[in-house]
């Protein structure tokens, strides 16, 4: 298949009053086309970093150290910012955090995704594009009639459904989709989750997911990233990185959860917090929260690299597999938490 | 909607009843009276004063004096001048308001229009150079003695480099010949005014409407304006009118540019801060993303949002210096509101003085109330469905 979009080892800083942020580090993956990828982790690990910096909508004190981001071949940081300017939306569209946010108030629905249109299709007649906008609207299930209305006339899904129309509208070759339906509730969360994927199927594009929930990444990922205070520790086929995780912190995030239709199993906390990445941990950045951690890693970071087809990983120590069994008594036994999901909690 | 405008409507006859009663009876507690003014006048005996006073209804009763004010207040009979016996104090108000109306009107309009834009280019490009520039330059203006930098610039534009006139509203050596008087002039430059702006008002949203207009019609747009502009002005010549109301133009420009010079960096200001705010929205980033060229994100993004508090400055400014235009009419010597109202408080002329604070109320009430309309306009957010305060 065809790499549509390749990030080699790169790492972006953001300079602060207190020093160098250090908000990714060294993160490499590949995406193919008609490819969807769901990066996960917690609160500020990077994970909107990386969006931002692929559409290199980064802030004026971001700075990338190394690295670069290939899309379609090109080096995105070496084209102009007009050239950037008409890449965007055009091959990569976003549908962002805040979809609630994301749309001006004072123009009508419609209007805002006319005015992408016409601005990256110049030969488009506003009509044409009217026409269009109707189409994606009933692609996204609003009514048509609605394009006239103004975003606090909509309701919170219907804006997400508005929102992901918008990044519809210039049929991008790449949609982020950051946090997309955490503002709402699960039962309409997951609807729309569907009716993406859905729609990202049929037209085979790419995506990128990006969430702090498992869930969300589970539902609708062909291959999982994992990362944790700006790396990527593990990275492979979703059904491979859920199902025999091999970083800890995979393993840890998994258990996290309760499975509702799943066996009843404990759920793991993670002792700790992440780490502040003005200076962070030496070695594996997790080590200080592992429970696997060895002397190495806290001495040297370990490498990014293949363990099987498609499966890459950062550990000095991985899971070997029926581990997770023995997990409980060694995360007891150190003093971690484990809650007994039969408690009621 | 309309339910709320005729609610908001009750609400400025309500305001201005209590007003007008107010400046009535401060005007009424001022010492003295008209006729204290022949005091040292030998030639008017005591009993020609009282007789005075008796013609003009101040021996009654100060409440029946106000009941037959407000009576005639509002049957639009503001009552006979004193000091201009026996002029009706409407028509001396008819006269300068026009003129203290314009003035301030394009004054506030130019110095809203000044703020609007540099206030939207510094918070763009905030913390370089430009936003330290013209935050300095704003703030030194906005600070100023008022009377002390009008007497600047009459000193350096009239005085010195001998570019404008001092001060007055026409030339007096120009138009002793002239076949028409100031009014007459004044008020077909300000329909004129009137014509262009309606006009470009009407090409620029019929012809430049939608998203992206085409080149075409702009070009048809910028003909269409050009042309009426060129009528308006032929008609004019055509006239005879031109060099006189070249004449009243030159004598508006150190008015208006000492107004301007003072006002406007409270709207930049505002500007810049407000707009601080909306570029960090989250649309402005989504607007970016979306690949929209840099000035269409902060104009119709960043700007247009942050427009809305500013609105309501433009809207208190202009009516808080039609008051305030007191200062600017005195030192330039223009015969507007202002000025008038001045001189009838100084001569103990209660008909004339109250009528003109009564119109400056009038004025900032009418300015309320568009500020309101024109909040439901710009923010569709805002509807007014008339249910609450009304």
């Amino acid at each position: 298949m065809d790499t549509l979009l390749r990030l080699e080892d790169l790492t972006m800083h953001y300079k602060t009053k207190a020093g160098w942020v250090q908000a990714i580090d060294g993160v490499s993956f590949s995406l193919d086309k008609g490819q969807s990828l769901g990066l996960v982790g917690e609160s500020g690990c990077g994970k909107t970093s990386i969006a931002m910096s692929i559409m290199r909508l980064l802030p004026y004190n971001a700075q990338l150290v190394k690295g670069r981001i290939l899309f379609g071949g090109r080096n995105l940081y070496a084209l102009s910012d007009e050239e950037v300017r008409q890449l965007r939306w055009k091959e990569v569209a976003m549908i962002f955090q805040a979809a609630m946010n994301s749309l001006n108030p004072v123009y009508s629905v419609g209007n805002q995704i006319i005015e992408a249109i016409v601005t990256h299709e110049p030969e488009t007649g506003e009509d044409e594009a009217r026409e269009r906008v109707e189409s994606l609207f009933e692609l996204v299930g609003i009514p048509k009639e609605r394009m006239d209305h103004y975003p606090h006339e909509y309701s919170g899904g219907m804006k997400q459904r508005a929102v992901i129309a918008m990044a519809l509208a210039c049929n991008p070759s790449l949609i982020i989709a950051d946090e997309p339906t955490t503002a709402l509730d699960v039962i309409v969360q997951d609807k729309i989750l569907r009716e993406i994927e859905d729609i990202r199927r049929k037209i085979n594009m790419s995506m990128i997911y990006i969430s702090h929930d498992v869930s969300v990444i589970a539902e609708v990922s062909d291959v999982v990233g994992v990362m944790y205070a700006g790396k990527l520790l593990e990275l492979g086929p979703a059904d491979d990185v859920f199902k025999r995780p091999k970083n800890p912190y995979t393993y840890s995030l998994m258990h996290a959860y309760p499975s509702i239709l799943g066996e009843k199993h404990d759920l793991v906390t993670i002792p700790g917090e992440p780490p502040n990445l003005l200076d962070p941990p030496t070695g594996c950045r997790f080590h200080p929260r592992c429970d696997w951690a060895t002397k190495e890693c806290g001495e040297t970071a370990p490498l990014w690299r293949e363990i099987t087809e498609g499966h890459y990983l950062a550990c000095h120590n991985p899971i070997r597999t029926k581990q997770g069994k023995s997990c409980k008594q060694q995360k007891t036994a150190k003093g971690g938490d484990v809650i007994d999901t039969s408690d009621g909690n | 909607m309309r339910r709320y405008v005729f609610g908001r409507l009750g609400q400025v006859i309500l305001t201005l009843l209590i007003y007008v009663t107010l400046v009535y009876f401060l005007m009424q507690a001022m010492p003295g009276d008209i006729t204290m003014m022949y005091l040292s006048n030998p030639k008017i005996p005591q009993a020609a004063r009282e007789e005075l006073r008796k013609q003009l209804g101040l021996d009654q009763s100060l409440f029946m004096q106000y009941f037959s004010y407000m009576k005639n207040f509002f049957r639009g009979e503001l009552g006979v001048s004193f000091s201009q016996y026996p002029k009706p104090v409407w028509d001396i108000l008819m006269e300068k308001l026009p003129r203290t109306f314009v003035l301030f009107l394009t004054a506030n309009v130019l110095s809203f229009y000044i703020g609007f834009v540099l206030g939207k280019v510094i918070a763009w490009r905030r913390g370089r150079a430009i936003d330290y520039a013209a935050t300095v330059v704003g703030i030194t203006f906005w600070t100023a003695f008022y009377p002390l930098l009008a007497l600047v610039v009459i000193w350096l534009f009239a005085y010195n480099l001998k570019w404008l006139p001092l001060n007055q509203f026409i030339d007096p050596r120009l138009w002793s010949t002239a076949p028409f008087t100031a009014n007459q002039v004044f008020g077909n430059m300000v329909s004129g005014a009137a014509i262009v702006a309606i006009g470009i008002f009407l090409i620029s949203y019929y012809l430049l409407r939608g998203l992206k207009p085409s080149r075409r019609s702009r070009v048809y747009a910028w003909s269409l304006a050009a042309a009426l502009v060129a009528a308006v002005l032929v008609i004019a010549a055509r006239k005879g009118m031109l060099i006189y109301i070249w004449d009243i133009t030159r004598h508006m420009i150190l008015p208006v540019l000492t107004l301007t010079l003072i006002n406007f960096a409270g709207t930049m200001l505002l500007m810049r801060d407000s707009m601080l705010e909306t570029v960090q929205e989250d649309y402005v980033l989504a607007a970016r993303a979306k690949g929209l060229p840099d000035h269409v994100v902060r104009d119709r993004y960043a700007a247009r949002t942050a427009l809305l508090p500013t609105v309501t400055s433009l809207v208190l400014s202009l009516a808080s210096s039609m008051s305030g235009g007191m200062v600017t009419e005195t030192m330039f010597s223009w015969p507007g509101l202002g000025q008038t109202l001045f001189t009838a408080a100084l001569s103990n002329d209660y008909p004339l003085a109250t009528g003109a604070l009564a119109f400056t109320g009038i004025f900032l009430l009418i300015a309320h109330f568009i500020a309101d309309i024109l909040y439901a306009v710009l923010d569709p957010r805002i509807t007014y469905t008339g249910q609450s305060d009304v």
